[in-house]
């Protein structure tokens, strides 16, 4: 197993680690809810022991407050290691990882998809969130039926929750599917078309002080990188790519070791 | 200009560290514990 699959694993176990839920059924409540996931990572989880970073912006959003915390926690994450955290970290984009690996027909997506993730950050979790001050973001999210909606449903014991399921509940549970039965035949189809969280990181790529370095001289541009990457980007052509989720898998691949990364 | 580049970096980066210490002193620590312990029903999609 790669250094990064063992990563995504303990991370996954590590910001899902509230065992007693298992017995006693709630979430976690508590002290480590004051800090944030550094990805996306459902808050309604019963097992998250982190507050989710999209959500709490949301939710200032929504108060008309500055969310001096939450800009602070994404800029600090981004300006130190861009999109790395999404790569190593995020429990949906392993699952999405996994989701590929399932033999099936595998189909590009064309680039300007990369782009929608914006509008999902912009207009869902920032404007409507402000105009309807109403975590829409999260209403829609996919990570939130996975964790939190339908294992808590299933283990309603008294049957409250599951007397409110509505609509809501089945549309989001659709559109579940729907970015499961994409991320079979997609590379990471939410991450490189959805995630808001993914978006802000994004906008720190080519700034970052960890980066990724091609060596242009060295590459033979066999796009063996493109290949491997499971963002399918073709860093020889753009190193400081929005999607590139900094996983390090072109670094081993490339056949010419024209890729590093390294500290400005 | 390689070092000038690195200095705009360290002091942005030092601008959004010190956001989350001023977000903390304001509260944003204690609101995000308090909505976090709620339980979402808007991520789970129960109205």
């Amino acid at each position: 197993m790669s250094r990064k699959r063992i990563v995504q694993i303990v991370a996954s176990i590590l910001q899902n680690a509230y065992i007693p839920a298992l017995f006693v059924g709630g979430i976690y409540q508590g002290f480590l809810k004051r800090g944030c996931a550094p990805i996306l990572n459902c808050w309604g989880c019963p097992l998250a022991l982190f507050s989710c970073p999209m959500g709490a912006l949301q939710h200032f959003i929504g108060l008309h407050l500055i969310p001096f915390y939450i800009a602070g926690f994404f800029g600090t994450i981004g300006m130190v290691v861009g999109r790395m955290t999404c790569g190593w970290l995020c429990p949906f984009g392993f699952f999405q990882d996994l989701l590929y690996k399932i033999r099936s027909y595998k189909m590009p997506l064309p680039k300007f998809f990369s782009y929608f993730k914006y509008v999902m950050l912009v207009g869902v979790a920032g404007i409507i969130a402000y105009v309807t001050a109403e975590p829409w973001f999260c209403k829609l999210c996919p990570d939130g039926s996975l964790i939190a909606g339908i294992p808590l449903v299933l283990a309603d014991r008294t049957g409250d929750l599951r007397a409110l399921v509505g609509w809501h509940y089945y549309m989001k549970i659709g559109i579940l599917l729907g970015v499961i039965l994409f991320s079979i035949t997609i590379k990471r189809f939410f991450c490189r078309t959805l995630c808001p969280v993914g978006a802000i990181y994004s906008i720190f790529n080519r700034f970052s002080l960890w980066k990724l370095k091609v060596d242009q001289s060295k590459c033979i541009e066999c796009e063996s990188c493109q290949l491997v990457c499971p963002m399918h980007v073709g860093i020889y052509r753009h190193q400081h790519d929005i999607d590139c989720i900094r996983c390090l898998d072109c670094v081993k691949i490339c056949p010419t070791k024209a890729i590093k990364h390294e500290i400005r | 200009m390689r070092k000038l580049l690195l200095l705009i970096i360290l002091l942005v980066t030092l601008i959004f560290a010190g956001g989350i210490w001023y977000g903390g002193k304001l509260g944003d620590f204690i609101e995000t514990e308090t909505v976090g312990s709620v339980m979402c029903l808007s991520c789970m999609g129960i109205e």
